[in-house]
């Protein structure tokens, strides 16, 4: 169950997950997962709709909480600790749909994130100096993420991709220790891919990241390893070159698309999926 | 056994109030699971039933099926008139449907007195029904078995429509989705005229038939729509047993609970009540924290969220002016030019506010001193509603609580103002403080329903606790209010009026500052992207909870106004009604602006009491009309009007903008769809078989 | 006949969908492929009615439907399969069968073909077997034969299929593709929306890439069976970008 082998002076994992489960009703979301990652692991979740993804990643940022098993950081347990606790411990996440408070500026939203996180935080609510070192690092992160021209702009204007660039910001201005990435790349346009690509492999070593992604491409291009899960179960992890060529992956994933080599599988594949003559008025 | 045949009669009694109560309450909770519609007007329905029917009855069978068609029949257009009432704010949220339909119910009342009169009409049934008949060796009237007959059937006939018919499959397919009810061909529109129409009907069947037990009076409406609330709330929206054991509990707690333990009735249903809610809220705590972005999401509770956030605009287009002085925010603000303009609605009424005293005759005054108070009971409604995001019927509890301590303070002597306005204020904090935790978990109708309950609760309190508050007859005759340390009692009505204003600018002006401050936006935050804050390591509870003390101690001064300004004190001016025009002033300001809370506080103490008095009698149709005008002519409250007047409303704005008037885009049928439109494409959407529940 | 003509559609003001042009005739399946947040659900819901474009029309047999509400478009006669499913959780098969059979009117002789409930168990006989069962207590399998089986049942001229393979096992993907031919082969126009290729390559007779809203690829599925490299370099091109 260990994607990367284990650093010889094994100091305790940065997330450990310890056979975590998580029902709904009859449905169970995430089933028996168990995932070891050391100081600075890229480690990608992939797995068709439905496998339980976004359950997982809830679980580990405390808005959902597991049936059973352990979520650890840093070797400390914390599986009943809440979610703003968690994020004060160094987990920080993006969102799936992109979480923005509409009524406050660009600016003001990072602000918000950064503000449990930074040393000067203390009566920042009514301290001006203060507040505005809060507002300077948060210009930093909106620099990162290419929105600082529009800083002043009210979040409700931004577009789809923006949103998704504030949300990434907001995470970075948690300044994780683990961090959280619910499809970072949907929605976005290829310029913007670059640029959360960028951003992703700039992160200092010391952070862990766990992506959640559908983009094969760009698990490829970020990940070391990789964790498929399909209806809750780990399929298979590893290497992320490994598992990216596993038949099985290839199937539950892809139905029958490969990632890298389109041309062989797709050949066979074809014929057998489509019995009937596709042109039936013709 | 004794104990059994004692409470028998009792007992039979509560079944057929519960079942009344089933009917009346099945076809609110259908409005609102279906259809989306707060309806407050739901109480009115069941009282034309009982008007017309009990107008039609004259002792013969013909008399009664007549009015029961009828009594049917008129509440039956009333309800599809509600549907085409509500229709144009089916993008604005409960609080809008709200504000409509209370004013919709005061107007209804007001005619129906004006038709009817204002006594209770008595109600003649056929000879055979108004006897005795013997049960288990008591007599029973007659036709309150067959009333509970008639209630099963009726009832029967309303689960088989809703479970067996394709006519019921649709409904349930439209509270599910609505989106894919259209793809199917079937209109949600029609559909939820539909049910608003059999919802009117309903409650008109059980007014005729129920007005034996209920009979129709002033106060019926209230008395019906709050007891099918707390069906409703207890019941839950999912099933219609769970609806049935909830009225039939709700009934036996009114009969049974009363002739049992009558000095803890009062409290049973809405402590219930309460205590349901707070633990439904609790036990799904964890999901409610995963939604998210609550905006898109499913339940109506979410949406009425995310619909809050999008009654907000004034502060959008505040942002987007340039930014003047960025540095010292909040004390030493150097007004710039366009602070000066934010600031001058506050400053044009502080200026007509000094120069009230001037103008007008001592009863005016006086009034004028009672709608500050209520106007900062309202500010504090707003800075729950409108920042936190919990919007509430409760803030008359700690308001009780403000006004009965100054009240008490004064009577043993201790009239100095300032320590009556503070410790007054400390009382409803502390009480806040109290109460917070049940609050701050809930969000949306849920918190309404909560806070209501705790308004009722601190109401019976009121009445019981006759030592401390005078019971039902209230205080009166307490020494009056110093303004200052050692000076003399305060009995004119200019002087007093002068230390209100004192009172309330300062209480006004701090918490401008505070809403103004960062804190303001970790509130406005919190109410925004709860998700998001919790994620960044925002202790949310704590702020709402910090924001709910506030707010408590805020109302705690208006109530110690209140109290200085009328020299007298009764429940009624704690009550339900206090508690619903504090919340209405709030969203005709505009739900975020705490100068609108005032304006709206002062609008509606001007219609009640000012202009009312040259219409003697009608301030209820007169207050309903002004709801019901505001509905429609001002979308984003009194606030609206500045934004409108700067151009800034319009561009970018958010896409739950509330520009819904009537007419808009909203085309039937779509009106559902921009909750779908706010996911992005990507967003799965959930699987049905996630929302199976154990 | 489905003919979109510069379709243009959005959210927040912000535009998803660019000037799409795009036609599916009676009895062909055309499908559409492009990645999550392309604009395939946006395009799926524009058609359906459930969202309004801000430009171009939607023409079913010649007939403009653009903007019309959801259910009016149903009637007219384009059928919805929604990405999710969707079906009603709390109604049981039977339910959904009743409330959404549509007859069409009579004389109405244009549609292809006429679905009563009883003709859709029989192309679909697995949800005869669970018709007491409740939506949310089916297989996801199951859910989406109720979704297409709901489709049918308004006797469509066009069918909207927003990744129906979506969260299935291979063994019900390839049933879901034998569907679909069966479908076309009714006569009905079929629109297939699909983040992998796979599907569309197995069954569509026109295939369109969607990339950021915009079409960037159209070729004919013969040419895409045959050799499908241009399919994926346009697909690998939209992933990695830049």
């Amino acid at each position: 169950m260990t994607p990367t082998p284990a650093p010889t002076t094994t100091p305790p994992p940065v997330l450990a997950l310890d056979r975590l489960t998580r029902r709904y009703g009859t449905l169970t979301a995430v089933d028996d997962v168990s995932l070891r990652l050391p100081a600075g692991a890229r480690h990608a979740v992939i797995g068709p709709n439905g496998a339980g993804k976004t359950t997982l990643l809830n679980l580990i940022a405390g808005t959902d909480r597991p049936d059973h098993g352990t979520i650890a950081l840093d070797g400390a347990d914390i599986t009943r600790k809440p979610t703003a606790k968690r994020s004060r411990l160094g987990i920080a996440r993006s969102f799936q749909q992109p979480s923005v408070i509409a009524e406050l500026s660009v600016l003001d939203n990072v602000v918000l994130a950064g503000w449990p996180h930074h040393p000067q935080r203390r009566g920042a609510w009514r301290r001006p100096s203060r507040h505005r070192l809060l507002k300077e690092s948060a210009g930093r992160h909106l620099e990162t993420v290419g929105l600082a021209d529009l800083a002043q702009r009210p979040a409700a204007t931004l577009s789809h991709g923006q949103r998704r660039m504030l949300d990434l910001a907001a995470a970075l201005a948690g300044d994780p220790r683990l961090l959280l990435l619910d499809e970072p790349a949907a929605g976005l346009t290829d310029g913007d891919i670059g640029r959360l690509l960028g951003i992703i492999g700039a992160l200092p070593s010391s952070v862990a990241v766990v992506l959640v992604e559908h983009h094969v491409e760009v698990v490829a291009e970020l990940a070391t390893s990789v964790t498929v899960l399909a209806a809750g179960k780990v399929l298979v992890d590893g290497p992320t070159q490994e598992v990216l060529a596993h038949p099985e992956v290839r199937e539950a994933y892809h139905g029958t698309a490969p990632s890298t080599g389109p041309d062989d599988a797709r050949a066979e594949a074809v014929p057998t999926a489509c019995p009937f003559p596709t042109d039936a008025r013709g | 056994m004794e104990l059994l045949d004692a409470h028998l009669v009792p007992a039979v009694d509560g079944v057929a109030f519960g079942l009344l109560l089933f009917v009346v309450a099945a076809g609110l909770s259908l409005a609102f699971g279906t259809a989306g519609v707060l309806n407050l007007s739901h109480g009115t329905l069941y009282a034309i039933g009982a008007y017309t029917g009990a107008e039609l009855s004259d002792g013969t069978w013909g008399g009664l099926a007549l009015g029961l068609a009828a009594g049917t029949a008129a509440a039956c257009v009333a309800g599809a008139g509600l549907s085409a009432a509500t229709a144009p704010l089916a993008r604005r949220g409960h609080l809008a449907q709200a504000l409509l339909t209370f004013g919709l119910a005061l107007i209804g009342g007001d005619l129906l007195i004006q038709f009817f009169g204002a006594d209770e009409l008595p109600v003649r049934v056929p000879e055979v029904l108004d006897s005795s008949v013997t049960l288990l060796g008591h007599r029973y009237p007659a036709y309150r078995l067959c009333f509970i007959v008639m209630a099963v059937l009726l009832a029967a006939f309303g689960t088989w429509v809703l479970t067996r018919t394709r006519m019921g499959a649709a409904v349930r397919a439209a509270a599910d989705d609505p989106q894919m009810l259209a793809a199917t061909g079937h209109s949600p529109r029609a559909v939820h005229t539909g049910v608003l129409a059999a919802a009117g009907a309903l409650a008109g069947a059980a007014g005729v038939l129920g007005a034996p037990i209920i009979g129709p009076g002033p106060g019926t409406s209230e008395n019906v729509l709050m007891l099918s609330l707390v069906v409703v709330v207890l019941g839950g929206l999912r099933s219609l047993w769970a609806t049935f054991a909830a009225a039939v509990a709700v009934g036996e707690v009114q009969t049974l609970g009363v002739s049992v333990a009558p000095e803890l009735a009062p409290y049973l249903l809405f402590a219930a009540m309460a205590a349901v809610l707070v633990l439904r809220s609790r036990f799904a705590e964890p999901a409610g924290a995963g939604h998210g972005s609550a905006a898109s999401g499913p339940d109506p509770v979410a949406r009425l969220r995310g619909r809050l956030a999008g009654l907000k605009r004034s502060s959008v287009w505040r942002d987007r002016l340039p930014r003047r002085n960025r540095a010292p925010a909040w004390l030493a603000r150097l007004p710039g030019r366009a602070a000066w303009w934010r600031a001058a609605p506050l400053l044009v009424l502080l200026g007509v506010l000094i120069a009230l005293p001037a103008l007008l005759d001592a009863y005016s005054i006086s009034l004028a001193g009672s709608a500050l108070a209520l106007g900062l009971l309202a500010v504090s409604v707003t800075v729950l509603t409108g920042y936190a995001g919990l919007p509430t019927l409760g803030q008359t509890a700690p308001f009780a609580v403000g006004a009965y301590a100054t009240a008490n303070l004064a009577d043993a002597g201790w009239t100095m103002g300032p320590v009556q306005i503070v410790l007054s204020a400390l009382a409803a904090a502390v009480f806040a403080a109290v109460v917070g935790p049940a609050v701050i978990r809930a969000r949306g109708t849920t918190v309404l329903m909560i806070t209501l309950a705790i308004g009722e609760l601190t109401g019976a309190v009121v009445n019981q606790l006759k030592s401390v508050t005078g019971g039902a007859d209230g205080l009166v005759g307490f020494p009056a209010t110093q303004a200052l340390w050692g000076g003399e009692g305060m009995l004119e009505e200019s002087e007093l009026y002068n230390y209100v204003l004192v009172v309330a600018v300062v209480a006004v002006a701090l918490t401008l500052l505070v809403l103004r401050s960062p804190a303001g936006k970790l509130l406005t935050g919190t109410r925004g992207a709860e998700a998001r804050m919790r994620a960044s390591g925002h202790p949310v509870g704590r702020y709402l909870l910090v924001a709910h003390i506030c707010a408590g101690a805020l109302a705690g001064v208006g109530g110690s106004l209140m109290v200085t300004v009328q020299q007298y004190l009764s429940p009624a001016d704690v009550g339900f009604e206090i508690a619903a025009f504090a919340l209405l002033a709030v969203v005709i300001g505009g739900t975020t602006s705490v100068i609108g809370a005032l304006l709206g506080a002062g609008l509606i103490v001007a219609t009640r009491d000012w202009v009312a008095g040259s219409w003697p009698g009608h301030g209820p149709l007169l207050l309903g009309v002004l709801f019901v005008a505001t509905v429609y002519v001002l979308p984003r409250g009194l606030a609206g009007l500045r934004g409108g007047g700067s151009g800034g409303g319009g561009q970018g704005g958010p896409p739950s903008d509330p520009t819904g008037s009537p007419g808009a885009p909203g085309a039937p049928g779509t009106s559902d769809t921009p909750r779908a439109e706010d996911q992005p494409p990507s967003a799965p959407a959930p699987t049905p078989a996630g929302k199976a529940s154990p | 006949m489905l003919e979109l003509t510069g379709l243009t559609a959005g959210y927040h003001g912000g535009t998803v969908l660019h000037g799409l042009d795009l036609s599916v005739p009676a009895g062909t399946v055309h499908a559409v492929v492009g990645h999550n947040g392309a604009g395939k659900t946006t395009l799926v819901h524009t058609v359906a009615g459930l969202m309004r474009p801000s430009a171009g029309t939607v023409r079913l047999d010649g007939r403009d439907v653009t903007g019309q509400p959801a259910h009016r478009t149903a009637r007219a006669g384009i059928g919805l399969v929604p990405q999710g499913r969707r079906v009603f959780a709390g109604l049981t098969v039977d339910e959904h069968l009743r409330l959404s059979y549509r007859p069409p009117r009579r004389g109405d002789t244009t549609r292809p073909s006429v679905w009563t409930p009883a003709r859709v168990l029989e192309l679909l006989p697995r949800l005869g077997e669970r018709r007491g069962n409740r939506g949310a207590d089916l297989s996801g399998g199951e859910q989406q034969m109720l979704a297409l089986a709901r489709a049918l049942l308004g006797s469509p001229r066009v069918l909207l299929l927003d990744e129906p393979t979506e969260g299935l096992a291979p063994v019900l993907v390839r049933q879901i593709d034998a569907l679909v031919t069966t479908l076309a082969a009714e006569g009905i126009a079929v629109l297939l929306v699909s983040p992998s290729p796979a599907q569309a390559v197995a069954c569509a007779r026109t295939l369109t890439v969607l990339t950021s809203g915009r079409m960037t690829l159209r070729l004919a599925g013969d040419d895409a069976r045959a050799d499908a490299t241009e399919l994926h370099a346009a697909l690998e091109l939209t992933a990695t970008g830049a």
